[in-house]
């Protein structure tokens, strides 16, 4: 009861001061009538009204304006500085999201000020905000698309107009394919013009996703450059740890005693390369990349990218910042001279990608099954190169030219390779004499000076019987690059090309016959027996001496590649052949490649078929067409480290670019069938290695639920068998992984997923490191078939604070004895190979500014390595007793980008 | 005025505490920014600071502070993660890994304040402070555990026969008194003189167990190396910040080279005549000889010059971006050493609820010097950190900034307490193993030389703290 009363006393005596409405209304107007007074004495009074001056723009007004509004000089600088650091007033209500306007003071200028319409953004800001988002995904896929996402964006910035786009300008946009280029073209033929989005998709056999994606490259119209200049500069800092692979191939012992004698090898860190430049302190991978664009017309790059444990751009000299740096200075115009024609010149580093890639698209990194198709394009034709590609980077001169059905390409190259050289004249040193057995694209580019110290280090070990033969050299090899493409196309989405080059070296490549091969690769012949018919890869490279050819300082490859177009399917191929024993003119009698496709398209379906089969002497550096695997999977540079004559040789395995010699046909659908269901995409491929007829067979789908928008469920299911035909050959291996995950789309753009793999290896024993073969007599070890199973659970969420802060992070945990996953994180594939671990990860995106993007991840692994390992130092108390112990690692991973685009 | 005199008791007693790493427990650590706001962003500061304990990174930043007298306290705590391993080898004598054989984690405080004050006189803004912070920084700690090799098959651990300790205290302090001013909006310009006193206490220990003395008695006695040092200079900082319009402001400090007057022991040896490194090369018959050498008393600071930009633009949230560059002139202090440039970024948002979330990575250097068989190298040892922090207004005049930093390094260095002492010569020790034969087999304990060093991985987290007040 006291409360009671004590609240109605409360009330009354909050009455007594409260003011009503009426007298509120009454104060304001009186309020603003003093303060016009104070403003403007001359107010005028006509039959009782006020006629008010013109109202404040909060806009465009001073600050010294803004004072004189009945408000405190801090809420008015806390108004400037709202307008000048946070957004333009849309509206006056605005002002409440500054702290210190109250709805008080808001009620009391509301009739004041007024807010016009005013933006500083021009047309590249207004553009770049449309398309935000592309540019955050092409930059996430950059990995998978190496430099092709710089091309694409320049096209998101500067769309050009569709009408008067030539066939390869469509097709090397993302997501389009033939049909859809040709759908485009034909109806720009017959005298019509796309005129709009909606218009676009009314073009006859164009698809969905085409229309879709072109859209955001294109105009309808001529729109003149709302800016002439445009640069783009990216600094990426990125501290991974080596992957495992590469730490085993560093780590492993260069110290060898004869595997029949008594001496034991010692345990001693520095007798590695890890140990020998304490690659424990490499330093982090820092990439700094500047683009300048002028005019759509001309163009520049500049990319200087130290990888792990290299020396940064401070500690370089001169030449070597030349040598490694990358650049370019191009030229792109629309000249009339008879007509129409399109004219590409560069020079410094430049791409050069033609059909299917067969004979010419050079990139350093690998990417099976690279149908061409979807997100896994090539860009065809010539485009400025400052992509992370070093090894097989073409430096020279280039020029494209278009006309109406004809395209010829020319482009030269001088360029210094690295290279692996064996002591063939057996002088003991590795000198300009000696022969190079391939080239190589090493992961620790170290100086010539370097290895020269640790190979003198290595072979003068007391009692080592290592001594080193063969070694990769950097710049060793002089190679000089003539080639060309002619296309002539006699009808829409139809044409016929032909391309060629001829390397010319200051060296020869030899590969010796097999026996003496295997004395070169292998320190003792202890291991010969491991040498297997998987290894003809190694001993089918191309040799520029041989008894069959004679002598020769070059090596040819040419080529045809086709395309046709016919109703709603694409037909496609390229045929190769690498000049060995046989003429240059004649077909068939050399080393050769095909490969063959056709894609059809419908309205909620697609149906991808390739063939290939690619001979194994066709040993063409700049190959890099749809395969399943690299070359040199499962030879010696992949399975013997612990025996090469130099560990370092590993790296033609871990950082193989070629497709590996196979044939096979791979069929790829995607299946919608409804809103709800989708197949989202589902390939088989049956293909059989050219080195030892191993058979393989690959299938994975993926397919789509979507019950409601907000809402989806994925699965996933893949399966691959490898195996010879003999039944009894214990060398089958099969991998099942299957995935479930369940998506949710919150507000704000806001997404959670959640996701379970399932992984079940079956594998034959590891032969090549057991020393038992699989004979009845032999074995005194287990060599039956393994079968390894695991599971990985994960998290993943993407918080969106507003349109420039976003948050991405998750965490995952995977228990697998032996078994393997591929995670794909937000800007990259992690492979995860343990017994048992976890990571989590979390990658800030600010937009910092319109023009000034930076993106930070933190990555937290900790897990236990697969191998059973030892602790031996000091503890080896008697023979045969060691401790095993499995051994836990932890990785700390921090990556930082800035993107600064003008 | 008791309370305030409480904590100045405080901050004078809690300036023998400052911390780091095992890496520099005889040259000392940086301190660098001690700003929580700053130190969140990456520790960019140089143009963007405005906090008072941003001006000793810039004294060009003292100006800009918004009111016209404040005070700013900074508690740190920082953690400092140790894990030394000996390298691993599999079945093919590959080295496949570091097994952990000790973790230490200590953490420790940092406390520092400041006040100053701000008048304004026509067009300029003039502007003095004082303010005390921990310059160098020499605390370590170190604590190794040594067991013998008595079966464990019982589930239980052999016995401790030693312990070793490695022991640092001190700092090098620095009393700041910056004085700048401003000229409208346009530039600003400081001044920081400091004076930098401090010392040093480093003890390396090796304390036998009761169970070894029960064992050995009259063999045994502890061994304790000692290096105290005294420190005293006199250090000059300048620094400007210069308003290019509204949104971007460059700024540029340097800090010359400062020489130290050094007076102490190393194992009661003056350190005028302790060599601390030794400059080596090779004869024309390959032989190591020594041809310069430097001691504990010559000890430096390098000179410093630190450029670098903020930049406001319009965003939906309010933005600061700082990015700074420094030049470190390492190779004036040692010649073994590079000079070295650091890189520092950071970005801070500020949220509707005006919650400001600042995010921020730095890239610092620093070197590690190793003798491998009488040649002394310098190993370059780089650090990356990631910061993050935010902040919030109470009581209307009251700032409270925290920031958390995480950073890690990882560098080779040889064994520092080294097998065989604990074997003794010839063996003497023998009695302290409980299977002496398997050592015996093996010739005795073998010292672990480069050819086998530690691998030392090193993580700091770092919480660091400031309340401001302003009037």
């Amino acid at each position: 009861m006291n409360k009671f009363l004590i609240i109605i006393l409360f009330c009354v005596t909050l009455s007594l001061f409260a003011e009503t409405k009426e007298e509120l209304d009454i104060k304001h107007k009186e309020l603003i009538e003093k303060y016009y007074r104070e403003k403007n004495k001359n107010i005028s009074k006509v039959s009782g009204a006020i006629i008010l001056p013109e109202k404040i723009d909060l806009n465009t007004v001073s600050l010294k304006e803004l004072k004189t509004l009945p408000i405190s000089s801090e809420q008015a600088e806390d108004i400037i500085d709202h307008r000048d650091y946070v957004s333009f007033f849309k509206s006056i209500y605005e002002l409440r999201e500054i702290e210190s306007i109250d709805q008080v003071t808001l009620n009391k200028i509301k009739p004041l000020v007024t807010v016009s319409h005013y933006d500083d953004q021009d047309e590249t800001a207004q553009r770049r905000e449309e398309i935000y988002y592309l540019i955050e995904r092409l930059g996430s896929n950059e990995g998978l698309q190496e430099g092709m996402s710089d091309v694409w964006e320049d096209y998101l910035i500067t769309p050009r107009n569709i009408n008067k786009l030539n066939f390869s300008d469509i097709m090397n946009l993302p997501n389009a394919s033939p049909i859809d280029v040709a759908a485009v073209l034909n109806r720009v033929s017959f005298g019509d013009s796309i005129s709009s989005y909606r218009d676009l998709r009314k073009s006859p056999g164009i698809s969905y996703y085409g229309a879709k994606n072109i859209r955001h490259y294109v105009y309808y119209e001529d729109k003149p450059l709302f800016q002439d200049l445009f640069i783009d500069y990216q600094m990426k800092y990125n501290d991974d740890p080596y992957p495992d692979d590469v730490m085993d191939m560093y780590r492993e012992s260069m110290i060898r005693y004869d595997p029949s004698g008594e001496l034991q090898t010692p345990g001693i860190k520095t007798q590695s390369y890890w140990g020998f430049f304490n690659m424990q302190n490499d330093r982090a991978a820092v990439t700094n990349k500047l683009r300048i664009r002028y005019q759509n017309e001309w163009k520049a790059g500049f990319l200087y990218d130290s990888p792990k444990g290299y020396s940064d751009v401070f500690n370089s000299s001169t030449s070597d910042l030349f040598k490694d740096s990358k650049f370019y200075v191009g030229y792109e115009k629309e000249l009339d001279f008879y007509g129409k024609n399109f004219i590409k010149l560069y020079a410094g580093n430049y791409r050069a990608t033609f059909g299917e890639g067969l004979v010419m698209e050079n990139t350093d990194y690998y990417s099976p099954r690279k149908t061409g198709y979807g997100f896994n394009k090539r860009i065809t034709g010539i485009i400025g190169d400052v992509s992370r590609t070093q090894e097989y980077a073409l430096r020279g001169f280039a020029v494209d030219w278009k006309r109406k059905n004809l395209n010829a390409v020319l482009f030269l190259s001088q360029d210094q390779k690295d290279a692996v050289v064996y002591d063939s004249n057996g002088n003991g040193i590795f000198d300009d004499d000696d022969h190079i057995l391939s080239y190589i694209s090493m992961t620790n580019r170290f100086t010539d000076d370097e290895l020269e110290a640790v190979e003198e280090d290595f072979n003068d070990y007391p009692d080592n019987v290592n001594i080193i033969r063969i070694a990769p050299r950097r710049d060793c090899l002089q190679e000089n690059i003539i080639g060309g493409h002619l296309e002539f196309s006699p009808w829409i989405g139809t044409h016929l090309g032909v391309t060629g080059y001829e390397a010319t070296y200051d060296r020869d490549f030899v590969v010796p016959e097999e026996d003496e091969l295997k004395d070169i690769l292998i320190y003792h012949g202890n291991y010969y027996d491991k040498w297997k018919i998987t290894d003809n890869e190694i001993s089918s490279m191309y040799s520029t001496i041989s008894p069959e050819i004679g002598d020769r300082d070059y090596r040819r490859v040419i080529g045809f590649d086709w395309r046709t177009v016919l109703n709603n399917t694409s037909f496609q191929g390229e045929y190769a052949e690498l000049e060995v024993d046989g003429s240059l003119g004649k077909i068939g009698d050399d080393p050769k490649a095909l490969i063959l496709s056709a894609y059809s398209q419908f309205d909620n379906l697609y149906l991808l078929s390739i063939y290939r089969n690619y001979d194994l002497e066709f040993d063409n550096p700049y190959h890099r067409s749809f395969s399943e695997s690299e070359r040199f999977d499962d030879t010696v540079y992949e399975k013997l480290t612990y025996a090469l004559n130099n560990t370092l040789l590993t790296d033609m395995y871990l950082n193989s670019v070629q497709p590996s010699a196979e044939k096979g046909i791979y069929f790829e659908t995607r299946y919608q069938f409804n809103t709800m269901l989708t197949i989202t995409r589902a390939y088989l491929d049956l293909w059989e290695r050219k080195s030892d007829a191993r058979r393989g067979v690959r299938f994975e789908a993926k397919l789509e639920f979507k019950p409601i928008h907000q809402f989806r469920i994925r699965l996933r299911h893949k399966h691959q068998v490898k195996r010879y035909d003999n039944e009894q050959d214990r060398n089958k291996s099969q991998a099942d992984e299957s995935e479930v995950k369940l998506l949710f789309y919150l507000s704000n753009f806001n997404k959670i997923q959640l996701g379970y793999v399932y992984t079940r290896v079956f594998q034959p024993p590891y032969l090549s490191i057991l020393s038992n073969p699989a004979l009845a007599s032999g074995p005194d070890m287990a060599q039956a078939s393994t079968l390894t199973n695991g599971d990985m659970i994960y998290v993943d969420y993407t918080h969106n604070f507003n349109r420039n802060l976003k948050v991405v992070g998750a965490f995952s945990f995977w228990y697998a004895e032996g078994a393997s996953f591929w995670d794909f994180e937000d800007v990259e594939l992690d492979f995860d190979q343990s017994d048992r671990g976890f990571k989590y990860w979390f990658n800030i995106h600010s937009r910092i500014a319109n023009n000034l993007f930076l993106s930070f991840k933190y990555k937290y692994k900790q897990f236990l390595t697969r191998e059973l390992e030892y602790r031996k130092f000091n503890e080896i108390p008697e023979e045969g007793e060691y401790y095993f112990q499995r051994v836990e690692r932890k990785e700390n991973i921090i990556r930082l980008q800035l993107d600064w685009k003008f | 005025m008791k309370k305030i005199f409480t904590i100045l008791i405080i901050i004078t007693l809690a300036g023998s505490l400052f911390s780091y790493s095992l890496l520099e427990r005889e040259t000392g650590s940086y301190t660098g920014s001690l700003d929580p706001r700053s130190i969140a962003m990456g520790s960019a500061s140089v143009a963007g600071g405005n906090r008072l304990l941003d001006s000793i990174i810039n004294p060009g930043n003292l100006p800009l502070m918004q009111n016209k007298l404040g005070v700013q306290f900074y508690g740190g705590i920082i953690t400092n993660f140790d894990d030394r391993s000996l390298p691993m080898y599999n079945s093919f004598d590959a080295y496949c890994g570091d097994a952990t054989y000790v973790s230490n984690v200590h953490p420790f405080e940092q406390l520092a304040g400041g006040v100053y004050y701000k008048h304004k006189l026509s067009n300029f803004d003039i502007a003095a402070s004082f303010i005390f912070h921990p310059y160098i920084d020499f605390t370590s700690d170190y604590l190794e555990e040594v067991r013998n090799n008595a079966n464990s098959d019982l589930n239980s651990y052999p016995p401790i026969i030693a312990k070793n300790y490695i022991e640092g205290e001190g700092s090098i302090d620095a009393f700041s008194v910056v004085t700048a001013v401003k000229y409208k909006e346009l530039a600003t310009f400081g001044i920081r003189f400091s004076k930098l006193m401090g010392d040093a206490n480093l003890k390396r220990r090796i304390i036998w167990s009761d169970y070894s003395f029960g064992k050995l008695d009259t063999l045994l006695t502890n061994t304790t190396n000692i290096l105290e040092r005294d420190f005293e200079a006199f250090q000059v900082q300048i620094g400007t910040v210069i308003n290019i319009d509204p949104r971007l402001s460059v700024g540029l400090s340097i800090t010359p080279k400062v020489e130290f007057d050094v007076n102490g022991t190393k194992d009661s040896v003056n350190v005028e005549d302790a060599v601390y490194t030794y400059f080596t090369s090779l004869d024309s018959l390959q032989n190591v000889i020594i041809v310069d050498s430097l001691t504990y008393a010559e000890y430096y600071a390098p000179l410093t010059f630190r450029a670098g930009l903020n930049y406001k633009p319009r965003n939906i949230m309010r933005t600061n971006f700082n990015l700074d560059i420094e030049f470190v002139q390492w190779s004036e202090i040692n010649k073994l050493y590079d000079d070295a440039y650091n890189f520092y970024i950071g970005v801070e948002h500020c949220l509707k609820n005006k919650i400001p979330i600042r995010i921020g990575f730095n890239f610092q250097t620093n070197y590690c010097l190793n003798d491998h068989s009488g040649l002394v190298f310098a190993d370059k040892v780089t650090m990356p950190a990631f910061t993050a922090g935010t902040g919030f207004t109470f009581l209307e005049n009251f700032l409270f900034d925290i920031a958390v930093e995480y950073a890690n390094r990882q560098y080779e260095t040889l064994d520092l307490f080294m097998d065989s002492y604990y074997w003794g010569d010839d063996g003497a020790y023998e009695d302290l193993w409980e299977n002496s034969y398997y050592i015996e087999l093996n010739g005795g304990i073998q010292d672990r030389g480069w050819e086998n060093p530690d691998t030392v991985k090193e993580t700091f987290f770092n919480i660091q703290t400031s309340i401001s007040f302003k009037w």
